[in-house]
């Protein structure tokens, strides 16, 4: 006869184990526990550390609080008030539904809940230590919940002795709230470390003064609102301007339907629509916010719900980067002179019909009736491009200057028409090739063994660049045909170089996607008009008007800005003309 | 320097010279001009250092000398004078101008510190007609190449041969040649390679009925009729083969109407792109299509009758070559020739019974890709 093997496992046991999952690391906890805050709609959390967390963490809010009754069931595995049905989980706009969070930190800790609703007389303290319950009591307070979370791991040794430095568990809690803060602008955040203030966030209107407010530094003004709607993803958000961005620590905040996910695959997507925009290596700051249908979107794939799955994820990141590019398109993505740009403004979106109380958490921005449906990014935009036809001048033989409604703009000759003749080869290669100008007396010109090589490997491709080149034995060719872009084109000198960069490499054509990109971006930089290249009016008419023909007028295919603008804002402030009394 | 001048004569001398003077320079005495008082009038001299013209205007002159003065200021000062005689006198570095009650002084610069005009002697010079001068002037200068690494393809060939000049410019991608029969004597067989700078003040400053004197010193090239001269500095280097590059074995001829072809070829330049502005040409027995298609904007179609029983043929130009090129030529109908898509086409004008036109343009064709 057999012995039964198999039983169910205590509450207790079975807290400890899901603990390993829930709970990792004092972060963990303050996630939990914010999370929980903002689902019973605080309107400010106060996260107290003491030693990283290891020895105290404590978060107070003044949400909704819970009775007696509802405390206590608080603590039970499963015990959840967010959703009722499998049903309701697809849909679920609340941090917790799982009812896992509050008995797996109860499991490992010695824990008071200090909690008050509104309705109720008197307010309730539980006492906890390991999962089992030490004391109920009436307890003073005002609405809302503080949890007390003392001796993390006291009887979890193996878990404890995985704790990092005080600083480095410090750190990775101070991360924790900057994004619930980043996803919830609109509650007020404190955190505290051993006495030490590290955050305190007011609450905020939108996104944009919640970074400001974390990011008291210069970037919040490099950033620029993003909005774009499509196939169902609406991508909100602020991305940075490509002229600022550089390469090294940047912040890259990625939220779905108002959660916080972590996506490498994302951030490139993201980073993709950025191409050509920025020099290689460049790694712009994003805080991204995309809404879609409950149903597109599987939050419940990771223990600490800090990974999502999407039902199709393919067209999920097009939509992504398509949005960056589109924003990368307006008017507000060209670099600037303005020294105290304001933080973006957008306006708040009206909260959403949800089911569920805490859905107008995700209130962050101008609703596409703002903007017309769909709120494309450069309707989010003060609109900078010339109206009609502004008057043009030459400065210093390098620069086209405009006038327009809103200040200055300043167009570097060479990288505007850099950026207008790498799209028209772009374009031209996508239906076979633009035309050669053959030439009357063809170009005779010698090449290194290795540059031969190339021009015979690439041969075709050059062809369709309008270079039609013959071998004629030895290493030298013979061009018969060239691309005709501008009055002042050195033929043979354009040809020259970009031979040589192919053959040998830049870091232009090591940052492009294929070989279409490489050769029309090497082409573009080696063909456009140089600096030093008198205009006439005409022709800077030509070139402005191609320019803003283009997809991003406003960077070069280095990475650099063709476009620099210079808001009568700005000139105002320089010149002292803000107040009104300078009028006259 | 004294001397007194018609309000006319000192604007008329102004106005010849200051166009020669540059608009911006970094040399300040370059924005003056040179008067120079002799016995027989007044010389006054403007350079941009590559080009120089020098005109002579009646004047009574008491005091011989000379000076520079701010040449835009003068101008717009006379522009202004009433219509009376003008009393030019130097004190120190300044000019005076006295006429009427109206009275100016001028800050100059001394005339040492006026560039040396390229000093070319005209005892060996041979005679053009200036009609001849223009027409050929005209029929090529607009052919020449705005790029700058090859300075010879910036200036005008302008070949003297025995009885015969013929001028001719290209920039790689069409070319215009014009002879003419030569009533020059005395001339020399000799190439020279002229900025079109310089033939522009020659095309503005003598007349069809002027008989110029030209010569060449060194370097330079001088024009010169009675009252006027352009000096110019020369492009050195040898003007590549363009006779070798005219096709000879053109086997396709069609007569077109000149206007029609023109107006055809604007229409469709409207549709073509505007980087290579391409049309394309298809010939077949009595009739030319036009045809364009760029896309992400549209496309045009059009067809002429022409004169034309060859195979067909469809070839692609720029439309802008092709309007230039029709623009100067000189008769109603012109003929087109050519052999193969890829190979040079071109263009003369068909004359009258009995007349001959030595003018001929060559427009190379784009690669078709499509
Ligand atoms: N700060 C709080 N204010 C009000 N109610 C709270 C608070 N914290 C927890 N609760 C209540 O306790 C319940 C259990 O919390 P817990 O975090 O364990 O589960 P959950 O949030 O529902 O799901 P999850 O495990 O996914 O976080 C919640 O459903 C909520 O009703
Ligand atoms: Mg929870």
């Amino acid at each position: 006869m057999s012995t039964r093997r198999i039983h169910v496992l205590p509450d207790a046991v079975a807290n400890q184990i899901a603990a390993g999952e829930v709970v990792e690391r004092p972060a963990s906890v303050v996630k939990e526990l914010v999370e929980n805050a903002l689902d019973a709609r605080a309107t400010r959390i106060d996260i107290a550390l003491e030693q990283g967390g290891r020895r105290r963490i404590r978060v107070s809010d003044d949400g909704t609080g819970m009775g007696r009754e509802d405390a206590l069931l608080s603590l039970d595995r499963h015990a959840t008030s967010k959703i009722t049905t499998a049903v309701e989980l697809r849909a679920v706009r609340t941090f917790g539904f799982r009812g896992e969070a509050l008995p797996s930190i109860a499991a490992v800790s010695r824990l008071t809940i200090e909690t008050r609703e509104a309705e109720e007389e008197a307010g309730t303290r539980i006492g906890v230590n390991g999962g089992g319950i030490t004391g109920v009591d009436d307890a003073a307070r005002q609405r809302g919940t503080t949890i007390d979370v003392r001796n993390l791991f006291f009887n979890a040794p193996a878990r404890a002795k995985f704790l990092k430095s005080v600083a480095a568990e410090t750190r990775a809690v101070s991360e924790v709230v900057t994004t619930l803060a980043l996803a919830n602008p609109r509650v007020a955040f404190t955190l505290t470390s051993d006495e030490r203030t590290l955050i305190e966030v007011p609450r905020a209107g939108d996104v944009a003064a919640r970074v400001a407010a974390l990011w008291p530094g210069p970037e919040a003004g490099t950033l620029i609102p993003l909005s774009h709607s499509e196939r169902g993803v609406e991508v909100l958000g602020l991305v940075q301007r490509p002229d600022v961005a550089r390469p090294g620590l940047r912040r890259a905040h990625l939220f779905v339907n108002g959660r916080p996910f972590r996506s490498p695959a994302v951030v490139r997507a993201a980073e993709r629509g950025y191409r050509t925009t920025i020099p290689h290596g460049a790694r712009p700051w994003m805080f991204l916010f995309l809404e879609m249908g409950g149903g597109d979107v599987d939050v419940n794939v990771h223990p600490a719900k800090a990974e999502v799955r999407f039902r199709e994820e393919g067209p999920v990141l097009e939509v992504v980067e398509s949005a960056v590019r589109g924003t990368l398109q307006g008017d507000a993505s060209s670099a600037t002179f303005d020294a105290q740009l304001a933080a973006p403004v957008m306006a708040v979106r009206e909260p959403r019909p949800a089911t569920k109380p805490s859905a107008d958490q995700m209130a962050l921005f101008a609703t596409a009736s703002d903007q017309g449906e769909g709120g494309d990014a450069a309707g989010a935009q003060t609109e900078i491009a010339p109206v009609g036809r502004p008057r043009l001048w030459q400065a210093l033989r390098t620069y086209i200057m405009a006038e327009t409604r809103d200040g200055l703009l300043i167009v570097d000759q060479h990288s505007a028409h850099e950026r207008v003749l790498f799209e028209r080869l772009i374009r031209a290669f996508e239906r076979g090739g633009q035309d050669g100008q053959r030439l009357l007396f063809p170009l005779t010109i010698r090449l290194t063994r290795a540059e031969y090589d190339l021009v015979e490997e690439l041969g075709s491709l050059l062809a369709r660049a309008g270079f039609e080149v013959e071998g004629f034995g030895g290493d030298t060719v013979i061009v018969q045909a060239v691309p005709n872009p501008h009055p002042y084109f050195d033929a043979e000198r354009s040809f020259r170089e970009m031979v040589h960069d192919l053959t040998n490499g830049s870091e232009l054509s090591r940052s492009a996607k294929n070989q279409h990109e490489r050769i029309a971006s090497v082409f573009a930089c080696k063909s456009a008009i140089k600096s030093g290249q008198k205009l006439d009016a005409r022709e800077m008419q030509e070139l402005f008007d191609q320019l803003f023909a283009t997809e991003l007028p406003h960077h070069d295919v280095h990475g650099r800005p063709t476009i620099v603008r210079l808001s009568t804002a700005e000139l105002e402030r320089r010149f002292d003309r803000s107040g009104t009394s300078h009028g006259g | 320097m004294n001397f007194t001048i018609t309000r006319q004569n000192l604007h008329s001398g102004l106005a010849a010279v200051s166009a020669s003077i540059p608009s911006k320079t970094t040399l300040p005495v370059l924005s003056n001009i040179l008067f120079e008082a002799r016995e027989d009038g007044v010389w006054m001299s403007g350079t941009d250092l590559d080009v120089a013209v020098r005109v002579k205007v009646p004047a009574d002159v008491k005091e011989q000398g000379s000076l520079t003065a701010p040449g835009k200021k003068l101008q717009e000062i006379t522009r202004e004078l009433p219509d009376q005689p003008v009393e030019v006198t130097t004190r120190g570095d300044q000019i005076e101008l006295k006429c009427g009650r109206s009275h100016f002084k001028l800050n100059g610069l001394p005339a040492e510190e006026f560039p040396t005009l390229a000093s070319v002697d005209f005892s060996d010079a041979w005679d053009v007609e200036g009609k001849d001068l223009h027409a050929l002037i005209h029929h090529t200068s607009f052919a020449v190449s705005t790029e700058e690494s090859r300075p010879i393809l910036n200036g005008v060939l302008w070949e003297l041969r025995d009885g015969e000049m013929r001028m001719v410019a290209t920039n790689g991608h069409r070319l215009a040649r014009m002879g003419i029969p030569a009533g020059t004597s005395g001339a020399p067989s000799a190439d020279f390679i002229v900025p079109p700078a310089a033939l522009q003040q020659v095309q503005r400053l003598f007349k069809d009925e002027d008989r110029l004197s030209v010569a060449k010193s060194g370097n330079h090239l001088g024009f010169r009729a009675e009252r006027t001269e352009v000096f110019t500095r020369l492009i050195e280097g040898t003007y590549p083969n363009y006779d070798q590059v005219i096709p000879r074995d053109s086997d396709k001829l069609a007569i077109v109407d000149k206007k029609a072809l023109e107006s055809a070829v604007r229409r469709m330049a409207v549709v073509a792109s505007d980087q290579t502005h391409r049309i394309r040409m298809m010939f077949e027995p009595g009739r030319v299509h036009l045809n364009v298609l760029t896309p992400d904007l549209g496309e045009g179609h059009d067809e002429l009758e022409i004169g034309y029983d060859g195979e067909e043929l469809e070839i692609g130009f720029n439309a802008n070559y092709l309007l230039e090129v029709l623009r100067y030529m000189p008769t109603d109908e012109v003929k087109i020739a050519f052999k193969a898509p890829e190979r040079a086409a071109t263009m003369e004008p068909v004359p009258a019974d009995g007349e001959t036109i030595d003018y001929l343009c060559l427009v190379m064709p784009l690669r078709l890709l499509d």
